[in-house]
């Protein structure tokens, strides 16, 4: 026909699907992108780094005690035993992101189960767990958090325990809220009209249509369980000395903090650990906000 | 009006189940911790024990720590009803006496903190609303996002190495100094001792207020009545004061007052690194010193406090709300 355009139909049509969309529409956030990357590089230098480093984490040099940064073989300097700053910042971060990831992944994990559970049942069920979701917030966290790990202990698995306990309401509220919505949208009464079993629906139907909410909680809450794990440890609730976490370091910057008998003020004691929480939870922050962007069908039809 | 006043009294009627909940738990967390009163007994005054081996049973029975869980708490209940705290094991005062002396100084400390918040997130939150995408709303995102992400002991250790220990500017800790006489030097005093512990606590909040302020207001100013008051001739000034603001100020009410307990969760930590003699540094060191009754009380009170917040937000809601029903 003569107007019409000539389709080639060896060439296959591309279309995008939602992970490439989602993908373009991240690149487009630079902060997040950057924050992506620093991130992705800060699990490298904790996993990788103590094996590019000639200490270990543990091993004293009494010649080389409060050596400042910039000390040969000392980049960040070294603490009262003479043990290396760097690698310390190293191991004690494989702990920091090891509690956060594992402590986000369990809450989020709680959280989505009880969000979906509860938006999608509602009724009697709905009632209980949000609840017990009201009460939950509704107690002091961060003194009830001492508490219990003082009880439990402090070690690692007591503090990812403790975290998760106190860090899943959000979630399955945030979670509930889309699912009441989900529930009433016409593919989900269609499927039910079909005949589909309840768990049918839910996992074919809600989950993937609540998971970048469930993606962007647990990048936030991998940065409160960083933050909390550092503040436990710091008032030496959390890991134990000798194992370093980025919060037991600063406790034991407290020692030295108003100057030693040496007569030194060891400042990157204290500084190089929390600039790490700090640099860590800002970068995850900016992903998250990239994250967040980046998953909304609503922007990414702009 | 009525149907307001019988909202209010439901909602604080909820509250006495809730703490009774808080109350249960706390209690059962803090008896299964190991150790008690008797022991730190028996550790000050290892000598008179051992001589009478019988002496820690007999304690046990005198306080009623022998008592299975539920009578104990049954009979704190009791006690608690009349007004009786008790006694504080390490102190050796009542408990009453000792949150006396110390909900000022968390009160002071807090209020504080809130007002710093305040003062410094809703100029900076409504012009970067206003200067939407500017280089100022550029710098006070990025403002936000560093203060969201510093861990606030951090951040307070550092202000100190930076302003007492090199600059000499601020005291190191506590409250006040000792030997400091005369009205007018012993606000002084206060006053400088107040600064950093204040600041610090503000600041973390001033961050997650100004993304909040910002939000609030530029969604209102999206909305149709503004176009309509623009258009009506209205000048620019005028609309964003007299009509954005008035509307976002609901929702930033409410944040305001819900964010209250944060200050008392931030207070323990920073109370911990000043040395601030306030409830947050008593509860820290009831629950390390094992100083049940102290801690109980020292939790109920945080946990008193993050109930009637959010209360008040809800009410504070309500009340500037006309579109909420109360259901």
């Amino acid at each position: 026909m003569p107007g019409t355009k000539k389709i080639k139909t060896d060439e296959p049509v591309h279309i995008a699907t939602y992970w490439q969309l989602v993908w373009r529409q991240f690149r487009k956030h630079k902060l997040a992108l950057i924050g992506g990357i620093i991130f992705l590089f800060l699990i490298l230098f904790t996993v990788i780094g103590p094996f590019l480093v000639p200490h270990q984490y543990g091993d004293m040099n009494f010649m080389a005690i409060f050596a400042p940064p910039l000390t040969e073989e000392h980049p960040l300097g070294t603490n009262e035993l003479g043990q290396d700053v760097l690698v310390r910042v190293m191991f004690g971060g494989r702990i920091s992101l090891l509690v956060g990831f594992l402590a986000a992944g369990l809450s989020v994990s709680i959280g989505t189960t009880v969000g979906l559970l509860s938006g999608f049942f509602g009724g009697k069920v709905d009632r209980v767990l949000m609840r017990l979701v009201d009460v939950m917030l509704s107690i002091p966290m961060f003194p009830v958090l001492l508490t219990l790990t003082l009880v439990f202990g402090s070690g690692l698995r007591n503090v990812i325990v403790v975290l998760t306990l106190f860090g899943w309401m959000g979630v399955a509220r945030l979670v509930r809220g889309t699912v009441l919505s989900l529930r009433e949208t016409e593919y989900v009464q269609a499927a039910w009209a079909l005949g589909a079993r309840n768990s049918g629906i839910i996992l074919r139907h809600i989950f993937p249509n609540v998971l970048p909410i469930i993606i962007v909680s647990a990048t936030l809450n991998i940065s409160f369980a960083i933050l909390a794990e550092s503040s436990l440890s710091y008032l030496g609730l959390g890991i134990q000395p000798p194992t370093p976490s980025w919060g037991n370091m600063l406790q034991n910057s407290l020692n030295y903090m108003l100057g030693t008998a040496q007569g030194v003020s060891p400042w990157w004691l204290t500084f190089f650990p929390g600039f790490f929480i700090f640099l860590t939870v800002l970068n995850i922050n900016f992903l998250g906000d990239g994250l967040r962007d980046a998953l909304d069908p609503k922007v990414m039809k702009k | 009006m009525i149907l307001m006043q019988k909202y209010i009294v439901r909602r604080l009627l909820e509250v006495i189940p809730i703490l009774l909940f808080i109350s249960i738990v706390i209690f059962i967390i803090l008896n299964a911790m190991p150790g008690d009163a008797l022991l730190q007994m028996r550790m000050e005054n290892p000598r008179s024990f051992a001589n009478d081996p019988e002496a820690l049973d007999r304690l046990r029975a005198h306080y009623g720590l022998d008592q299975p869980v539920y009578v104990r708490y049954g009979v704190w209940l009791g006690k608690m009803l009349q007004g009786d705290m008790g006694y504080s094991s390490t102190y050796r005062v009542p408990v009453l006496n000792l949150l006396r002396s110390r909900i000022p100084n968390t009160l002071i400390l807090t209020v504080t903190a809130w007002l710093i918040g305040l003062v410094v997130a809703l100029p900076i939150g409504i012009y970067s609303a206003i200067k939407k995408y500017s280089v100022f709303d550029f710098m006070a995102t990025g403002f936000a996002f560093v203060g969201i992400s510093l861990p606030h002991f951090w951040f307070a250790l550092m202000a100190i190495i930076i302003f007492s220990v090199h600059l000499g500017w601020l005291p190191i800790s506590g409250m006040s100094s000792y030997g400091v006489t005369g009205t007018w030097d012993v606000f002084i005093d206060r006053f400088r001792h107040l600064i950093l512990p204040a600041c610090i606590l503000g600041f973390v909040q001033v961050a997650y207020w100004v993304r909040y302020i910002r939000t609030a207001l530029i969604e209102v100013m999206n909305m149709d009545y503004i176009r309509t008051a623009y258009s009506k001739g209205i000048t620019r000034k005028k609309v964003i004061f007299k009509h954005a603001l008035k509307n976002a100020l609901i929702p930033i009410i409410t944040i305001l007052a819900l964010d209250i307990p944060y200050f008392f969760g931030g207070a323990v930590i920073v109370e911990t690194v000043f040395s601030w003699p306030g409830m947050g540094r008593l509860m820290y060191q009831a629950v390390l010193g094992s100083d049940h009754n102290l801690a109980i009380n020292c939790l109920i009170f945080l946990a008193l406090v993050t109930l009637m917040s959010n209360l008040m937000a809800d009410f504070l809601y309500a009340f500037v709300d006309p579109r909420i029903r109360y259901n």
